[in-house]
């Protein structure tokens, strides 16, 4: 099992990496494209995958990254459960403000409300932040786009004063006690 | 001047047994060009020195990085619970900001100079995005205050239009009520009328047909012919007897009775007392009155 540590490599000067996870690669490619137009000051590498872990050949060229993004698309149970099976081969280093779960689609109707529940319990479980992401729209993606920039810009270690640990520490999710009840009921 | 550059390569297969897609990592890559503005005003002395610095950083940077790396890991680590490995990295977070002192930017005034212009510049355009959004945003309040104020008017003068028309609704009701009142009354009081004239004429048929003057019996009684022909002319017929009554019962009510003369043809009023249409008075027994039929 490898897994991506967060410390093994130098970083590089004025550059953040970013790691976008989702099973479905739709909304990642579109999300990605939209942050490597973002205005910004660094250099920013998003990198993409399905899935955790990583192929070992990539390991020599694959840069430090500073954010891992997981992407959930409530419609689909699958990637839920891609998600969780992911996050074990994450280092427990990078839980300590280096991991973002962002969340597509939770306005659909479609969507079972247990489904929203158990993620949220899942990201307040790993001390996470959680975003909203319209996927629909162009605004949708830029907001998001926008968010993870700052997010990212906080862990990579371009914002002074401020580091991953002490925004997530503000920002993490946390589970209603309302819904903590109604589990118990 | 965003150069964007989108490489992608999938690795062959480091765990055969995954689909080839599982194991896909992309890459995009951006070369943005590095604005460093500030550079060019500060002299050469002052960019040596702040290259100088950056070294120097950078090279503790890369002596705290392989301390990381050769550190031993601790077994423990792995086994951990999540939150008390955060508790443990905020505890020494929070030590190292306790014990930090906060320190120059650069010892060089030039340098601090530049950066605090940049800085400024940047607060600048922030505030002014600020001030626009905020101009856009009270010109939006002021028209949809116009909008409302508008709207307002509006809805007063639909108020007022709707109560007037209650008014003159309720007016007009109030009319068409007393109108009605009256039309009933009137018709009721035909109606009665027109019961009433039916009445009489009925009674004034009978009375024509079953008791007729004296006068007309001409068969009998011709020895004393001589004597009712002398009464019978101004005898009154019982259809005038029961209106004399009638009329008096009406006119003078404290006062009914009539007097009994000899135009009365004692029969008549004989009848009229024995089945009970009229009455004698209690002391004078010339005078009688219609019964109380009411």
């Amino acid at each position: 099992m490898s897994l991506l540590k967060p410390f093994s490599k130098l970083p590089e000067l004025n550059t953040a990496n970013i790691l976008l996870v989702e099973n479905e690669e739709q909304f990642q490619q579109i999300l990605a494209e939209t942050i490597v137009l973002l205005k910004k000051n660094v250099n920013v590498n998003v990198r993409l995958a399905r899935s955790l872990p990583l192929p070992i050949e990539n390991e020599k060229f694959r840069p430090r990254i500073d954010l891992v993004v997981f992407i959930i698309n409530l419609t689909s149970e699958l990637s839920y459960q891609s998600a969780e099976v992911s996050l074990k081969f994450l280092d427990p280093d990078y839980f300590l403000g280096k991991v973002c779960f962002l969340v597509t689609n939770a306005r659909n109707a479609s969507v079972p409300p247990e489904r929203l529940i158990s993620v949220r319990k899942l990201v307040a479980s790993l001390h996470c932040p959680l975003l909203f992401a319209e996927d629909q729209m162009t605004d949708g993606v830029n907001t998001a786009a926008h968010r993870l920039l700052a997010i990212l810009k906080v862990t990579s270690g371009h914002v002074p004063m401020a580091t991953g640990l002490y925004l997530s520490s503000l920002t993490r999710c946390t589970v209603p006690s309302d819904i903590d009840q109604q589990n118990f009921d | 001047m965003h150069e964007s550059l989108l490489k992608q390569w999938s690795s062959d297969g480091v765990q055969q047994e995954n689909v080839q897609s599982l194991d896909k990592e992309s890459e995009v890559e951006e070369a943005a060009p590095f604005n460093v503005p500030f550079y060019t005003e500060c002299s050469e002395a002052a960019q040596a020195e702040l290259i100088n610095q950056c070294e120097g950083q950078f090279a503790q940077l890369e002596m705290l990085q392989n301390q990381i790396i050769f550190a031993e890991p601790d077994p423990d680590e792995s086994t951990q619970e999540l939150s008390v490995n955060r508790l443990t990295a905020v505890a020494a977070e929070l030590k190292q900001w306790q014990t930090m002192q906060p320190e120059l930017l650069s010892p060089n005034s030039e340098v601090l100079l530049a950066v605090g212009a940049e800085e400024l510049q940047k607060l600048n355009s922030q505030l002014e995005l600020v001030f626009s959004c905020s101009q856009a945003k009270r010109d939006k309040l002021r028209e949809s205050l116009k909008r409302e104020q508008k709207w307002l008017e509006e809805k007063k003068e639909v108020f007022r239009a709707a109560t007037e028309h209650v008014a003159n609704q309720r007016l007009e009701n109030e009319r068409l009520s007393e109108n009605r009142v009256l039309r009933d009354t009137k018709k009721k009081i035909q109606k009665m009328k027109d019961y009433q004239d039916r009445l009489m004429e009925t009674l004034a048929d009978i009375l024509e047909e079953h008791f007729p003057l004296p006068t007309m019996e001409t068969s009998v009684n011709k020895k004393k012919k001589n004597i009712p022909q002398d009464l019978n002319q101004d005898l009154l017929s019982l259809n005038e007897i029961l209106e004399l009554l009638m009329n008096k019962t009406l006119d003078t009510p404290h006062d009914p009775y009539v007097r009994i003369d000899e135009t009365f043809w004692p029969p008549y009023t004989e009848m009229l007392l024995r089945y009970g249409i009229a009455l004698r008075h209690p002391e004078d027994c010339f005078k009688i009155r219609l019964e109380a039929f009411y």
